[in-house]
């Protein structure tokens, strides 16, 4: 009885949801002039009379399909270069369109945050990236394909390593640690992208200022880039699409050492005495670079199909990449499945889920990249009696870079993660859609690492084979509701999204470890068989949630005025209770003042628009989920009496603050959008201000307050200004061709430090700061001594001010304040590691199907501290301008005698290079067969290329590469510590469908 | 009107749904797998781990290793910076005095010390508010104040006027501390010895396992030390005979075996730092670094080989006294095991390593170190007793403190090492100072005597040192707390 009453009740909920009539319209748009089908044509029902915008692109054929409110609803076609044009459905399901070149870029349809929007209607600064433009060059991982496509964002190689992507920064280094974005993939809010298969892209979005980004709150502040995957289209049949590229990659460079008899003579000057009494006879020596690295290759698959009828779309697709590293003994394998469908269960309800399953393997390979720098270049990789050569050089602590690569490469990885959404939306009373929406990011990864026996030298041994494994994962999760209202009143038009969304995000891991293997053959290495007297075990766990409330409203009117303004509150549990709650609002306003009479009687403009934008987005900034916490160490053990016994001790070792707050950051953007000569040219200008306060950042305190690790605080304020500047001309017809060029320009100042103080030191090298950041500065601005010269004789160090102990040969720094002795107090500003403008050019075109596609990216004004050269523990190799090193002989002025650490490797401008560069990103020619052709064949579709990845670079620095990751603080920013170098590829590659 | 009921209760639901996942419960996400200082010093074992953490640090890389070796031995006229020629060259600025206030030995010192000292600030403040054992707690703010004093007796000596941190420091402390008088520093040190001498137990009131912790001796002793640097003669001496006539120390005979495993907290064991080499990948929990660095290097290869025993060592010892032998490892050599015997290194000129420091192959190898440090020892009370009777004018009690030591030197050779009989007061301070070197040569002690004694410039620089006057009796002050303080902690002169 009670079951029926349930039910009766569900059918009158249900039925009480008041449905849209929907139709369903499918089509083939070609071009005018040749009446050639247009691949990836926008078509879309705006959402005027009911709220929602429906859209979508044809395909390699130029067929559509789409589902439209009803059968009187209007549909709008474009494409770039074309001739935007409505058509009112009237009942037929099928439609040809031609379109007429008019070059006129016409508008499309972005993804925002929880919805989408004609791009005409934005107030905000969204940037779309297709996924053909990542899919014709062959690339690993899509960040590598962003860098030099779009204003003001900047991607770098993360490393050379096999598997990994690219750090990211829009707009600018706004915070002084943490600047990545946020990653929102398919609905699911992630941290990173690497492990995407870029073949999957659809589009990416990247959201750039408040207007567009205020709506993701406390993680918005550094931007956001939405990755939308492909899905099938309804009523098409199946089609089934291959691609696969095959490929090899090098390093780009080698950094230029001493050569065995350029070693054997600085060394001879180092000892003062003719220990190699003929250098030369050492010729080249070994070039330990070479032996470490190599030409290794990479390959990619992927099959895919998809379809859909009236009810529903697929679309699967299974992925194979496989990338050995530069770095030998680093490989990096991923097998990828994903499964897209949507489901109409009923006209006003639909189901969907994105889902990709992923498997990788990664072989760890030791990095060797420090110790091959400093292996001098007189001993060779195996000795005279084939073993490999005892590094020890009077004393060198360094390790012999191959024979590390021999016995530490049995580490391995394993991992699987599931990710992606299940939604369910409902569409009633004609105006609201709800939508519940479940993101998951399930991952696993295990790892394996056996070391050997061995004894290279007194320092390279392993005197107990052991095998450590390790187990960890992720189980992190959103449930967010969101509820649309759209409705039009005449001209005026309005749009409401009110939301609520939970997250939380846990990690675990646990490890162990056993000696003593009764062998080394592969089926002996589990635990099982090693000594259990040596076992060791560890382990972990951490969580934290996020609860969230939405609001954002859209109000246009005559789509010529346009406001949106939006709000999000978010609660995290990184704070405590009293600053947990963090409002981030936003406002945009434009005009499109395109659409006025008297700017189109001017008849210079296609399109204007003006925009502008205000908000404030937050940033959790740190990866320590525990911020505040009070951490009690445990493991400082006291060992006492004769049995020396081992007592637990524990206690708080760091310094902490519970009043940690949100790190802000209040964003102003300004802009237009302009396109002229019938859409050929069209240009984007934004303007902005991003000035970030109350920044987190475990600033270093005094020792004697006796602290392990320097607290976080809220410290700081730093203002982002600049410009994205991007220009576009564009030329369709039988020979298509654009170029773009993009410019950011940006100047990075620190407002306010700190309650009091004027001034933060940090990188410390040798134990004097390498950056100090003051007030009215850029961040982490390098800082140190300027080299004036060389000190040429004993009577000129007696009449000069100097540091110390000079002698003859060694540096001169100046005497800044001219005071008659060279101190602290003479130490200046030496350049910033940000740059202050970063440029891109693409260009493109396309010819009877031979296309061509170049990316160049640059950055200027910026500087790189090459901190590997300052750090001599031993004899290493020197870098090649020590050749040139001041003796009696050679009275050089810029290079110092030979020494090997102390006066001449202080903290000085001698270590500080030029960190511009501009390089040749990606390059691609590629090759289409005529329909004609493959129609005959009974292919739809099939493209030939071939492309290079960084085949070409200027840079002045000395290094691999003046683009290297960052670790830890933002003080201490652009320090190449022994960076890994970035590959230098060519592919080769095709893709069809069937 | 059915409908918009039932849009109502729908719209109800999906509220209830949403609100129901916004509890406070839901973002209150507890620190896994560890205390916080919320959820620590509430019972007894917490307390007892508050210390034990506090000597623990006594056995880290700051306050056992290279750093720490270069700041009590490499500096003085006891050792060499040793190992091959150009590893650690830091090291080797302080051994000629040519560094300046980046090394990392100034930084490391205070850096370990500060840390030191903050473990025992917390114990001592928060100790008190448990409920536990009230004499155990007597005992561990006892414990924990003789190790802040501890610290604070090198500190003082090292840098001379110095931040005096007694509590935890909050944030808008950070940057604010100056340095105090070394007078208000002493008294500070005085203090918490003084407390420990009323709460700490004599050694023998320990049970076997807890031999180790800070005890009644070890706080007098260190507090003569002090009342040493005041010119409180009488004073110290007095401390001194009640650590003598306590009972509770003796002479091991043999001086070559007081630095072996056996004699760990044997009788002549005042106070030492505990440390074992348990089975584990590198570093084992119980291990230091301090019989590493001092190792010898080569082969056998048993560490890094620092801490070169000088010419200036090895001839200031009385012709055939066993204390050279015991002290000094040589090339060819064998090892205290009776088995190995050291090999020339081909890096390194002459090299000789610090045989107090040698350890026995054990598990974990060298990083693993698992030999006790010595920190006082009772011919080093002693020595204080016999320095102080000379200088308070009372030869004769002075004479029997020296000549103990002699005569266990000398064993059952009655050819060496003859008592000695001078009275006249300078010459018996010269003889005095003579063997208290060669006693305690290469434990760490000789730059604090020199300084003790003002004859800092004329020894070291007949060791061929480019000693300044005035400059070099302090350390300076790390660069970098003076640039973090931006100059609030004032450099010290010269430098």
């Amino acid at each position: 009885m009670k079951e029926k009453k349930r039910l009766i009740l569900l059918v009158a909920l249900l039925s009480a949801l008041r449905l849209c009539a929907q139709f369903v319209v499918t089509g083939n748009v070609v071009s005018k002039s040749n009446n050639e089908p247009l691949i990836g044509a926008t078509v879309v029902e705006y959402g005027t009379q009911t709220g929602i915008d429906r859209g979508t692109t044809t395909d390699f054929d130029g067929n559509f399909e789409l589902e439209v409110s009803s059968a009187n609803a209007q549909i709008t076609i474009s494409y770039v270069g074309f001739a935007e044009q409505v058509i009112p459905v009237n009942g037929q399901s099928t439609l040809k369109i031609v379109l007429e070149e008019s070059g006129v870029l016409i508008d499309q349809v972005v993804v925002v945050g929880y919805g989408v929007q004609k791009k005409s209607d934005l107030t905000g600064s969204v940037a779309t990236l297709k996924g053909e433009e990542i899919q014709k060059i062959a690339t690993p991982n899509f960040a590598q394909a962003i860098q030099g496509k779009i204003a003001g964002v900047y991607a770098s190689p993360t490393s050379g390593k096999p598997g990994e992507g690219a750090v990211i920064r829009i707009r600018g280094t706004g915070t002084l640690n943490n600047s990545n974005p946020l990653y929102v993939i398919d609905g699911m809010i992630t941290y990173d992208a690497d492990f995407l298969n870029p073949q999957d892209i659809e589009s990416i979005e990247v959201l750039k200022d408040a207007s567009a980004a205020a709506i993701y709150g406390s993680r918005g502040a550094n931007g956001v880039i939405i990755i939308t995957t492909k899905s099938g289209r309804k009523n098409q049949g199946g089609e089934i699409t291959f691609s696969a590229f095959t490929g090899t990659q090098e390093p780009t460079r080698y950094i230029d050492l001493l050569n065995g008899s350029e070693f054997a003579r600085a060394f001879n000057q180092l000892r003062g005495n003719n220990y190699y009494p003929d250098p030369e006879s050492f010729g080249e020596g070994t070039d330990w670079q070479k032996e470490v690295f190599r030409t290794a290759p990479l390959y990619s698959a992927q099959l895919g199909v998809s379809g859909g009828n009236e009810a529903m779309s697929y679309s699967l697709s299974g992925n194979y990449f496989s990338q050995d590293g530069i770095m030998k003994n680093t490989s990096y394998d991923r097998v990828t499945v994903r499964l897209n469908t949507v489901f109409d269960v009923k006209p006003w309800l639909s189901f969907g889920n994105n889902a990709a399953y992923s498997i990788t393997e990664s072989q760890n390979g030791p990095n060797v990249v420090g110790s091959a720098y400093r292996m001098p270049p007189l001993l060779g990789v195996f000795d005279d009696a084939g073993n490999f050569t005892d590094p020890t050089f009077f004393g060198l602590a360094t390790a012999n870079p191959a024979a590390d690569q021999f016995y530490k490469s049995n580490n391995f990885g394993k991992g699987s993660s599931l990710l992606g959404n299940l939604y369910g939306e409902i569409k009633f009373l004609k105006n609201f859609r709800f939508r519940s929406n479940f993101g998951y990011d399930f991952n696993k990864g295990d790892s394996r690492y056996f070391e050997p026996k061995f004894a290279v030298s007194g320092s390279q041994l392993n005197l107990n084979d052991r095998l450590s494994v390790g187990s960890g994962g992720n189980n992190n999760w959103i449930w967010e509701q969101t509820l649309n209202y759209n409705k039009d009143f005449g001209q005026h038009s309005v749009g409401v999204l009110l939301g609520y969304t939970a997250e939380e995000r846990s990690s675990y891991n646990f490890g162990g470890s056993r000696e003593n293997f009764p062998g080394t053959a592969d089926e002996l290495l589990y635990l099982s068989s090693g000594n259990d007297t040596t076992q060791m075990n560890s382990g972990g766990a951490s969580a934290e949630a996020l609860n969230s409330l939405l609001f954002r409203t859209n109000y246009t009117y005559a789509s010529k005025y346009l406001m949106t303004v939006s709000m999000r509150v978010d609660k995290s549990s990184r704070f405590t209770e009293d600053n947990r709650t963090g409002y981030f609002p936003s406002l945009g306003l434009g005009w499109n003042a395109g659409m006025e009479e008297f700017i189109q009687n001017l008849d210079i403009f296609d399109r204007l628009k003006f925009k502008a934008s205000i908000g404030v987005l937050g940033n959790q900034a740190i990866s320590n989920r525990y911020p505040t916490a009070a951490l009690v160490s445990n493991g400082l053990y006291a060992v006492f009496g004769p049995g020396e016994n081992i007592n637990q001790g524990a206690t708080v070792i760091s310094a902490f603050n519970t009043d940690l707050r949100w790190e802000s950051s209040r964003q102003t953007d300004v802009g237009l959008e302009a396109g002229f000569l019938d859409g050929r040219l069209t240009t984007e200008i934004d303007w902005y201000s991003r000035n970030t306060y109350d920044i987190i950042a475990d600033v270093p305190i005094p020792q004697y307050v006796g602290s392990a690790a320097n607290p976080f605080v809220n410290t700081a304020s730093v203002l982002n200004t600049g410009w994205d500047i991007s220009l576009n001309w564009r030329e369709a017809g039988t020979f298509t061709y654009s170029f773009g060029a993009n410019i950011s320009p940006v100047k990075n100042e620190v407002l306010q430090l700190a309650k009091g103080k004027t001034e933060i030191f940090s990188a410390f090298i040798n134990g004097e700061p390498a950056t100090r950041t003051v007030v009215g500065a850029p961040i982490g601005g390098f800082y140190g001594f300027k080299v004036e010269g060389i000190f040429q004789s004993e009577e000129e160090i007696a009449s000069s001010p100097r540091l110390g102990n000079e002698k003859p040969g060694d540096i001169k720094y100046a005497d800044i304040n001219n005071d008659g002795v060279v101190d602290g107090d003479d130490r200046v500003f030496l350049g910033s590691p940000i740059p202050t403008l970063t440029y891109g050019f693409n260009f493109n075109a396309d010819w009877k199907g031979i296309d061509i596609t170049a990316d160049l990216f640059g950055v200027s004004g910026n500087k790189v501290f090459n901190q590997k050269a300052t750090a001599r523990f031993g004899v290493y190799n020197w870098e090649a301008r020590v050749a040139d090193a001041w003796t009696v002989d050679n009275p050089s002025q810029s290079e110092p005698r030979v020494t090997n650490g102390g006066h001449n490797y202080r903290v000085s401008d001698r270590y500080v290079e030029d960190g511009s560069f501009v390089r040749l990103r990606n390059v691609s020619l590629g090759y289409t067969l005529p329909n004609s052709l493959t129609g005959k064949l009974g292919i739809g579709y099939l493209r030939v290329y071939v492309s290079g990845t960084n085949l070409w670079t200027s840079q002045k620095y000395s290094g691999y590469t003046p683009e290297f990751p960052n670790s830890g603080s933002t003080f201490n920013v652009g320090f190449d510590n022994g960076s890994y170098p970035i590959a230098r590829s060519i592919q080769f590659g095709l893709s069809t469908k069937i | 009107m059915m409908m918009k009921k039932l849009r109502n209760i729908s719209a109800l639901v999906v509220c209830l749904l949403m609100f129901q996942a916004c509890s406070e419960d839901f973002l209150n996400k507890k620190l896994l797998g560890n205390l916080t200082q919320d959820t620590f010093f509430m019972t007894q074992d917490h307390a007892i781990q508050s210390v034990n953490a506090i000597y623990a640090k006594f056995r880290s890389w700051e306050l056992a290793g290279l750093p720490y070796i270069g700041a009590t031995d490499v500096i003085s006229d006891d050792s060499d910076k040793g190992s091959t020629e150009n590893d650690a060259l830091y090291l080797k600025e302080i051994d000629d005095f040519l560094f300046d206030a980046t090394n990392q030995t100034f930084s490391t010192m205070w850096t370990g010390h500060y840390q030191t000292i903050a473990r025992a600030n917390l114990a001592i403040l928060n100790i008190p508010n448990i409920d536990m054992d009230e004499s155990l707690r007597a005992r561990l703010v006892g414990e924990a104040k003789f190790l802040r004093a501890f610290c604070y007796f090198r500190m003082v000596q090292w840098f001379g006027e110095i931040p005096i941190i007694s509590e935890p420091l909050t944030e808008d402390e950070y940057f604010t501390q100056v340095r105090q008088p070394v007078a208000q520093v002493y008294d500070f040190i005085e203090k918490d010895l003084q407390d420990a001498i009323a709460s700490l137990p004599e050694k023998s009131k320990y049970p076997a396992s807890e031999l180790g912790r800070a005890t009644k001796g070890a706080a007098k002793g260190i507090l003569a030390k002090l009342y040493m640097l005041e010119q409180k003669y009488p004073e110290a001496l007095a401390l001194c005979e009640e650590v003598i006539s306590s009972g509770e120390y003796s002479l091991v005979s043999q001086y070559n075996t007081i630095f072996t495993q056996a004699q760990e907290n044997g009788v002549e064991s005042v106070f030492e730092i505990g440390a074992v080499a348990l089975q584990a990948a590198v570093v084992g929990p119980g291990a230091s670094p301090y019989n590493m660095v001092q190792g010898v290097r080569g082969i056998p290869n048993l560490g890094w080989g620092f801490n070169r025993p000088s010419d200036d060592l090895v001839a200031s010892y009385e012709p055939g006294d066993p204390r050279r032998q015991a002290t000094v490892i040589y090339v060819g050599e064998v090892l205290p095991d009776g088995v190995t015997i050291v090999q020339d290194n081909p890096d390194i000129f002459n090299e000789r390593f610090n045989q107090k420091a040698w350890v026995p192959s054990h598990p974990g190898l060298q990083d693993n170190g698992p030999g006790n440090i010595r920190l006082l020892r009772y011919a080093d009370v002693l020595l204080i007793a016999a320095e102080a009777a000379n200088e308070a004018g009372n030869s004769a009690k002075a004479l029997e403190y020296v000549n103990m030591i002699r005569k266990r030197a000398r064993g059952n050779n009655n050819f060496i090492l003859k008592d000695l009989t001078i009275t006249n007061q300078a010459e018996l301070r010269t003889a005095i100072r003579k063997e208290r070197r060669v006693e305690l040569a290469m434990e760490q002690l000789r730059w604090f005597d020199l300084k003790r004694w003002g004859i800092q410039n004329e020894t070291l620089t007949k060791v061929g040192k480019t000693f300044v006057n005035n400059k070099h009796e302090l350390f300076p002050i790390p660069q970098t707390e003076v640039d973090l303080t931006d100059g609030g902690l004032v450099q010290n002169p010269g430098y």
